[in-house]
């Protein structure tokens, strides 16, 4: 018996509305990647799902990549938060802002 | 003849290479590019007697040599596409011309060694350089055979002529009289180019002569009915040729735009010589019989060209009368001169107008050379009452000149009689039909008077009586460059008058009129480019005062009479051992003939009161409305994004929050708007 596509939309939408929630709220650099990859993995719960709901694999090859780019992603991520770290002795993304304008 | 033809550029060819070498190498040239200069002219006038000659042995050339552009427009006639080109034609009318300017540059570079190298003059190769350009670009123009590269050369002309009037360009004068001819005769050539390019759009031709040509257009739109520029043809024709004589005016130095030429007389007399006797003023009057077949075809245009002629011939003269300075009554006579030969013109005298320019030529040239040595033997001085009694001291000079004062003032047999007898005759035998046009005669006829008057005046001040400054009494010696020039214009200035001698042949019935059956094309010529021609376009009615030999008699007795009286008024007045001058009896009327009827004052003032203030006000609403658009929508923009900038606060938070708020936004939107609620 498999559980039927509306759960996993809901889970789906759950996680992402965390993710979202995160990333508005906190000012932690290392929170706000976290808070980015739940909503990665938000999407990748709905491509896999609909990839099994429709029978095709498609989704869960793009399920694939977007680990891949979620890697690489916080490979950079966590490159740049070392330079903040370095150069502001905190890693509070509110007090970087003199580089707008 | 068909190989000599070929040679033809090669009459305005030879001064530009005299220009090029004398801007060149004059410096180190022995004259200093003298030499050049007149063997460039001597080959010039060579080769134009040879087309003269081949001219008159029946041979005609026309041809385009060069098409540098080709327009795709289609005219209003339907002629598809313009084509601009550069292309030789020589007729009767230009044979002729050419003969007479390479003739008299030719003597005025004789006549510059004795003027300018003998008088140890610097800048001689700038001098000579300007000269061979002039005469180069008068020659062009003169066989142009469409009116764009007339009109190309026509300004090379007005340039030559502003480097030559400010050759001493150290004074304060000269640079500013060199100035003022530039933009006078600029203003006339604005409304000249208008015209061109007029001319242009509507016929879709430029030339001057054959079956292509824009003359011809217009007589078949004429003869069609053909609605131009949505104007009847005739009016777009009077239209078109009137702007044209815009630039005639102002080269021909006609009222109102004659206020150039006698400040011109700041540049070297011999300049003054080759500008007035045959190139830069000659120009305009010769363009007007170059094209005279298209004025044949605006009764309009036509007699404004007579009544302009007219009132310039004695409004000029009368302020010919009070002028002290030898050169400044020469430039008053010579507007004079050009005002009879619009007025023969005018009437339709195309023979009598050409006749004019011709016998102009030789004795204006000669009165110049003359003044110019003149002034030499005065050691440069121009005013006449420091002069006196240099009959005696210097007889070429005086008798030449005293032939060219005699041709000038009209009095038989000198050439001057014959041409400008013929032009009031002409102006006569229509006046009878036309008020207008007797007007224009009446005012050429007491001109006559003050011709006669002005040039005695200067005669007798200048050459008899007793001397009356030391110069006067110990003149320099000239030498012969000054005097060959001299006596071949003396000889041709008694002479000339036999190419046309109209009176005697109406009277005698002989077929002596010359000139008349070699421009009506009894030699050679162009068809449609003959006195016949034309005279079949004009719309004059003519007649007689009695019979025509009547009538004959009675134009040439008037205007000998007048000449007679104003020469026999100024010899009351002049020629007695001390002259005393007589200008305080004209009261308040001399005082306005002196100040040249305030012409100047006026026209600075239509510069300063008027254009000036229009522009200031021109300026300051390009400064204040147009900058401050351009400056207010920056200055807005700049605003704006000063303020949409604070936007961006740096804070990660803040533009995830955005994107967030936008994108629940455009959700909202669609849904709307696709009725999702």
């Amino acid at each position: 018996m498999t559980v039927p596509i509306e759960y996993y939309v809901l889970l789906s939408m759950a996680l992402f509305c965390i993710g979202l929630f995160g990333i508005l709220t906190r000012r932690n650099a290392l929170m706000f990647l976290m808070s980015v990859e739940l909503m990665l993995n938000a999407a990748n719960i709905n491509l896999i799902a609909f990839a099994f709901y429709h029978g095709n694999l498609t989704g869960q090859v793009f399920a694939l990549f977007t680990m891949a780019l979620a890697a690489a992603e916080v490979a950079v991520g966590l490159g740049i938060i070392l330079v903040l770290y370095r150069n502001f002795r905190d890693v509070d993304v509110t007090v970087p802002t003199t580089m707008r304008w | 003849m068909e190989g000599l033809f070929d040679y033809a550029p090669a009459i305005a060819l030879f001064p530009l290479v005299a220009f090029v070498v004398a801007l060149a190498f004059g410096n180190s040239l022995p004259k200093k590019g003298a030499i050049p200069g007149i063997l460039a002219t001597g080959g010039s006038l060579l080769l134009s007697i040879a087309m003269l000659a081949a001219v008159a042995s029946g041979e005609v050339y026309h041809e385009t040599l060069y098409e540098w552009a080709i327009g795709d427009a289609v005219s209003d006639t339907g002629v598809d596409g313009v084509e601009f080109t550069f292309g030789i034609l020589i007729d009767p009318l230009s044979a002729l011309m050419l003969v007479i300017v390479s003739l008299i540059a030719f003597l005025v570079h004789v006549f510059s060694l004795g003027y300018m190298n003998a008088e140890g003059e610097t800048g001689l190769p700038r001098y000579y350089a300007g000269l061979g350009l002039f005469t180069f670009s008068m020659l062009a123009f003169v066989y142009a055979d469409n009116l764009l590269m007339a009109f190309m050369f026509f300004e090379l002309v007005g340039l030559c002529s502003f480097l030559l009037i400010g050759f001493w360009f150290r004074t304060r004068s000269a640079p500013s009289a060199a100035k003022k001819a530039f933009l006078v005769t600029r203003f006339g050539d604005y409304f000249f180019l208008i015209g061109v390019v007029a001319i242009a759009a509507t016929f879709g031709t430029l030339q001057f002569a054959g079956d292509d040509s824009f003359v011809a257009a217009a007589e078949t739109a004429i003869a069609d009915g053909t609605t131009l520029f949505g104007f009847a043809p005739e009016t777009w024709v009077t239209i078109t040729g009137l702007l044209v004589l815009g630039g005639v005016v102002g080269k021909s130095a006609q009222f109102p735009l004659h206020t150039w030429l006698p400040d011109a007389m700041e540049g070297p007399t011999t300049v003054s010589a080759l500008i007035h006797a045959a190139t830069m003023v000659a120009a305009g009057v010769y363009l007007v019989a170059r094209m005279f077949g298209y004025y044949a075809l605006s009764p309009t245009a036509l007699a404004i060209i007579a009544f302009v002629g007219g009132f310039t011939a004695l409004f000029a003269a009368t302020m010919g009368v009070v002028k002290d300075d030898i050169k400044q009554v020469l430039a008053y006579s010579t507007i004079s001169q050009y005002g009879y030969m619009m007025l023969g013109l005018g009437v339709g005298g195309y023979v009598a107008g050409v006749f004019h320019l011709m016998n102009h030529a030789f004795f204006k040239a000669l009165l110049f050379l003359g003044a110019g040595s003149v002034i030499v033997l005065m050691h440069h001085e121009q005013d006449m009452w420091k002069m006196g009694g240099l009959k005696e001291k210097a007889p070429v000079t005086y008798w030449t000149f005293l032939a060219g004062a005699l041709a000038l003032a009209g009095i038989i047999p000198f050439s001057g009689f014959w041409s400008k007898d013929e032009i009031l005759y002409d102006a006569l035998i229509v006046g009878l039909e036309e008020p207008i046009i007797l007007a224009a005669y009446a005012m050429g006829l007491v001109a006559v008077f003050f011709t006669g008057f002005y040039t005695f005046r200067m005669v007798f001040l200048t050459f008899h009586g007793e001397p009356r400054s030391e110069a006067a009494e110990d003149p320099h010696p000239v030498g012969w460059s000054i005097k060959a020039p001299l006596i071949v214009l003396g000889v041709l200035a008694l002479v000339a008058g036999v190419a046309n001698l109209a009176p005697v042949a109406k009277l005698a019935q002989l077929d002596i009129t010359f000139l008349e059956s070699w421009l009506d094309g009894e030699f050679g010529a162009i068809e449609g480019l003959t006195y016949g021609a034309y005279g079949e376009l004009l719309a004059y009615e003519t007649s007689y005062i009695g019979t025509e030999s009547t009538t004959v008699l009675i134009a040439a007795g008037v205007s000998l009479l007048l000449a007679f009286s104003g020469a026999g008024v100024a010899w009351t007045l002049y020629n007695v051992p001390e002259p005393v001058e007589h200008k305080e009896r004209l009261g308040s009327i001399g005082k306005t003939v002196e100040d040249n009827y305030y012409q100047d004052e006026y026209q600075v003032w239509l510069a300063e009161g008027l254009t000036l203030p229009l522009s200031r006000a021109a300026d300051r609403f390009d400064q204040t409305v147009v900058d401050g658009v351009v400056n207010g929508v920056s200055t807005a923009s700049l605003f704006g994004s000063d303020r949409m900038k604070r936007l961006q606060t740096g804070i990660v938070t803040n533009y995830a929050a955005l994107l967030v708020t936008g994108f629940i936004a455009l959700l909202l939107v669609l849904g709307i708007l696709g009725g999702w609620f």
